[in-house]
């Protein structure tokens, strides 16, 4: 089982490094400015597009910024055949390709308003990053599902609709930087697997 | 004076017919309780999720931590799909995602209970024992999935252990 110790001890060095420093040459790219002040609700994060962002060549940059729950990723890789991280290895590959979608799906329904089905995707992608262990993707799709059902970021006080689609286009955006971020750190550890 | 013993390979059902005293001169396992039978007895599972990342993983957990539990496992990707097998085979277990579409695990739960399925449903499968499998977990949605026939809501990521004990309360539950 390769738990926090062992992904970080694997990352030291050698051609792991190099196999980090190429992958994180992908920048988080910037979005739009979310808009501050909103009633009820805490600011989201302002987002400088013109900012450097410095590379993560350290795993620890990604552990420290509580990516992965490494409790549940771990449960993920103890099911692996001993020999290789194969079952992992698509299971991660095939949720790529599911929140790729649910993205799409997401950016169109945020063109019609069309709030329930906001609510829907956010829990729909919620459960399998759930299950993967990615904690902020899934903490701002259960926030997406409260916004699309007009409720505040804990599902309690009701919302507009004007504040509804104000904080959700400002988490969609937010949404995606916690996914690449995500996706990054994944891409880098199965690399270091070969 | 000792019951004779039953012994019933594993992965099929106990035959209380059957008894061996002696193999060889030497005692053979006893087994007395209705419960050690059952022990014996692994289960057949549906898995119900409409998310393909949620079906893999539970079924591959299934796969790997409960082999002493369970014989066969059937991942279905919808409610309406459910009823449809069930319909048709024998379950001893369903473990149920709660928000799909067309039908949520709560009405699905509803329609077997009170098998108002268009198909109507094999009778053994009218009170097979359904666990949530959710991230609505909370007291107020444990409460309705109890209301409504469910023996017990296991929170999403799954931890086998939980997984485990609710299996196993739900089977004693269902005897």
């Amino acid at each position: 089982m390769l738990g926090r110790r062992q992904t970080r001890r694997m990352y030291e060095g050698g051609d792991c490094g190099t196999a980090i420093k190429e992958n994180n040459k992908k920048r988080v790219s910037g979005a739009e400015t979310p808009i501050n002040n909103i009633k009820g609700n805490e600011e989201p994060e302002v987002v400088d597009k013109g900012a450097e962002t410095e590379p993560e060549t350290d795993v620890e940059d990604f552990e420290d910024n509580g990516i992965i729950d490494h409790t549940t990723f771990d449960q993920l890789l103890e099911m692996d055949d001993e020999e290789d991280h194969e079952f992992s290895r698509s299971l991660v590959w095939n949720y790529f390709e599911q929140a790729e979608k649910t993205f799409e799906d997401m950016d169109e329904a945020m063109e019609k308003l069309d709030f329930p089905d906001l609510s829907r995707l956010g829990h729909f992608l919620k459960g399998s990053s759930a299950a993967l262990g990615l904690t902020k993707v899934k903490e701002s799709c259960e926030k997406l599902q409260h916004y699309g059902n007009r409720k505040d970021a804990a599902g309690v006080e009701s919302i507009t609709n004007d504040e509804a689609e104000t904080l959700i286009r400002a988490l969609l955006a937010q949404m995606r930087r916690e996914y690449n971020e995500a996706e990054s750190y994944l891409k880098v550890f199965y690399d270091g697997q070969e | 004076m000792p019951m004779p013993a039953s012994i019933s390979p594993p992965g099929s059902p106990p035959s209380p017919t059957m008894s061996v005293d002696s193999i060889h001169g030497h005692n053979t396992l006893r087994l007395n309780s209705p419960l050690q039978l059952d022990q014996l007895r692994r289960i057949k599972v549906m898995i119900v999720d409409d998310n393909s990342i949620n079906l893999s993983i539970l079924s591959r957990m299934l796969e790997k931590h409960f082999t002493d539990i369970v014989q066969l496992t059937v991942i279905t990707t919808s409610g309406v799909e459910a009823l449809q097998r069930l319909a048709s085979e024998e379950f001893d277990l369903i473990l149920m995602d709660i928000d799909m579409p067309v039908l949520t695990g709560v009405q699905t739960t509803i329609a077997i209970r009170q098998n108002t399925s268009e198909s109507p449903i094999l009778e053994h499968n009218q009170n097979v024992a359904i666990i949530a499998v959710t991230t609505s977990d909370g007291a107020e949605q444990r409460e309705l999935y109890r209301q409504v026939g469910m023996s017990d809501c296991v929170s999403k990521p799954i931890d086998p252990s939980k997984l485990r004990s609710a299996i196993e309360g739900a089977m004693k539950a269902s005897g």
